[in-house]
């Protein structure tokens, strides 16, 4: 995609402190429209490349557009049209919900236009928004900041960890609340833990890993290249030669019950099988972004390792996903 | 209204119960010097007193008893505004706003509530400029408020002229607003309102110092021009309502440049994580 058209563009991006890089050289370019996850661990620089996006710090090389705007250099007009999701322990303690939200509102020189649906939406009452914040549970916070950040209805929206501190019940309003402004058409450029968050809500990715980026694609794409599990039950005794089916590896053997790990097409293993008149039972495991993400990390244990350095080295075996 | 407007009534009204502590504890200390020396029986008892002290105490009140003893009621008064415990008050309203507003901002992530929207850090910093010019002024007429109050309820002996209260409230002003560009500019440049707080408060007892110990140690009259307390004469201001002019510009100036220093600093600087 041209770096021109794209809603976010990094070139190079790089920010070190004193021998620390935090950042290295990583090129981004999120297109509008996209609903985006910006996924890595503590410490991979997810927070780094948030802050250099909203001019925050200054980047040691290379360079951040929103909108075709350096964010340094021209950050007014990159954050023209922007929601951002201020920390929640970043909000002035003595001010009630609403005196928040009408003085971020005016900061933003736009007419707010959803804070009513997003106060619903979010369940926080109107009684609420009277209280000083000092008085709001983090959660309360946490609605409240999203309802400054998107108050105003900005083309792009940029949140780290939207759902800290939400309950499950608004987690799943507040993703309803993206999928409605991303059917409006607004870019949405979310960090989050929540990797079935993400996966349910974002249709790219990127991981990164160690200040740079390990992959960037959309979820269906990253998924197409993961290897699935396949668990097959055989009415009498396994085949022995179903690893010679390309791309089929031999994860277990027990008894009648065979996994495998199969990479790339599931074609020529189904084919295989409809051969067969003892498939018993049959159970492909769609791949989910957690094990796609552990396997960049290597944090998917497995018969063949991992731990390599390499992603995408580790055999992957069915991982407990927290998903609701 | 304006965008610096609403963040400079913002960062005001934060921390506005400790601001106006501070600016009652100044009124009423301006407010009791004339009570106490209406106690004492007026300005020619006080003189007397004034003798018996040693000279090292005498410093503290940036002007000699003799001095003091020809200028009458208007000498004596003065004295409220050398007092350490006056700079000490009036130097912790300002440098608490500065350390507040901007480094304590910094330090907490506040700051990124401007600073997310379409606003640019000389803005942001002009905000925490109008604010603190304005505590400045609120606090140069807030001790000679105080006195005057106190003037009218205990009716010392002696003449006094209070439009020479004018001419205190310039000089303070000036050095309000020098104490203000310095500790702007350390709160630009640090991570925490503490560190801020300790820095200037330090710079200001410092400064404080030198020009105390320059009257009664002669080696130190030489770097005595580096004091920012030099340029403050609130004693010559009251009783011959005359203000050293070229003092006054050199306090402005002292400030000023600190403000466009911290200026710089902020616009460059990261945000602390």
């Amino acid at each position: 995609m041209s770096q021109d058209l794209a809603a976010i563009a990094t070139t190079n991006l790089t920010k070190r402190y004193g021998g620390v890089t935090a950042l290295d050289g990583i090129d981004l370019s999120v297109p509008r429209g996209v609903t985006y996850g910006f996924l890595g661990p503590n410490g991979a620089g997810k927070t780094t490349t948030i802050r250099l996006l909203m001019g925050f710090i200054r980047p040691t090389a290379g360079s951040a557009r929103i909108d075709g705007h350096d964010c340094w250099r021209d950050g007014v007009r990159a954050r023209a049209d922007l929601g951002y999701l201020v920390p929640a322990e970043a909000l002035y303690p003595d001010m009630t919900g609403e005196a928040l939200l009408a003085y971020v509102g005016a900061l933003s020189g736009k007419p707010i236009t959803l804070r009513d649906a997003l106060l619903d939406a979010l369940e926080l009452s109107r009684r609420d928004l009277r209280r000083r914040l000092n008085t709001y549970s983090k959660g309360m916070k946490q609605k409240l900041a999203l309802t400054a950040a998107m108050q105003t209805n900005p083309s792009l929206l940029i949140l780290d960890e939207p759902t800290d501190g939400l309950d499950p019940l608004i987690q799943r309003a507040f993703e309803s609340v993206l999928a409605d402004l991303h059917g409006h058409g607004t870019t949405i450029f979310m960090s989050s833990h929540d990797l079935a968050e993400v996966e349910r809500t974002c249709e790219r990715v990127a991981i990164i890993r160690d200040g740079r980026i390990a992959a960037e694609e959309t979820i269906g794409d990253l998924k197409a290249l993961r290897r699935r599990i396949a668990e097959i039950t055989f009415a009498g005794p396994a085949p022995e030669h179903l690893a010679e089916i390309p791309g089929v590896h031999l994860v277990r053997r027990d008894g009648n019950r065979l996994t495998l790990s199969v990479e790339g097409g599931i074609a020529p293993l189904l084919r295989y099988l409809a051969s067969r008149d003892d498939v018993a039972d049959l159970l492909l495991a769609p791949p989910r972004l957690e094990e796609i993400f552990l396997d960049y990390y290597d944090m998917t244990p497995g018969p063949s390792g991992g731990g390599d350095g390499t992603p995408g080295a580790a055999v992957a075996v069915p991982l407990k996903v927290h998903r609701p | 209204m304006s965008v610096v407007a609403r963040m400079t009534g913002r960062l005001l009204r934060n921390g506005l119960p400790g601001l106006i502590a501070l600016l009652v504890g100044i009124a009423l200390f301006e407010f009791v010097q004339p009570v106490v020396i209406a106690s004492f029986g007026g300005a020619g008892e006080l003189t007397a007193i004034m003798q018996r002290i040693p000279p090292a105490l005498q410093a503290f009140a940036r002007a000699r008893p003799e001095f003091l003893a020809l200028s009458g009621l208007a000498g004596y008064l003065s004295l409220g505004f050398t007092h350490p415990l006056y700079i000490l008050l009036a130097g912790a309203t300002v440098v608490g706003f500065t350390a507040r507003s901007l480094a304590g901002e910094m330090d907490r992530g506040i700051i990124q509530i401007p600073l997310a929207r379409p606003i640019s850090r000389p803005v942001v910093y002009a905000a925490r400029l109008l604010g603190v010019a304005i505590i400045c002024a609120i606090l140069a007429v807030t001790g000679p408020a105080g006195m005057i109050a106190g003037i009218l309820f205990a009716r010392p002996e002696g003449e006094f002229a209070f439009q020479h209260l004018a001419a205190v409230a310039i000089n303070s002003l000036a050095l309000f607003w020098a104490i203000a560009g310095l500790s702007l500019w350390g709160s630009a440049a640090a991570t925490s309102a503490g560190r801020v707080i300790a820095w200037s408060l330090s710079l200001l007892v410092v400064s404080y110092f030198i020009d105390y110990f320059a009257s009664i140690w002669r080696p130190l009259q030489s770097i005595v021009f580096l004091s920012i307390f030099t340029y403050y004469d609130p004693t010559q201001a009251l009783v011959t309502g005359a203000l050293d002019r070229q003092a006054v510009v050199i306090l402005a100036i002292v400030g000023t440049v600190a403000a466009i220093a911290g200026a710089v600093v902020f616009t460059q600087r990261d945000l602390p994580a």
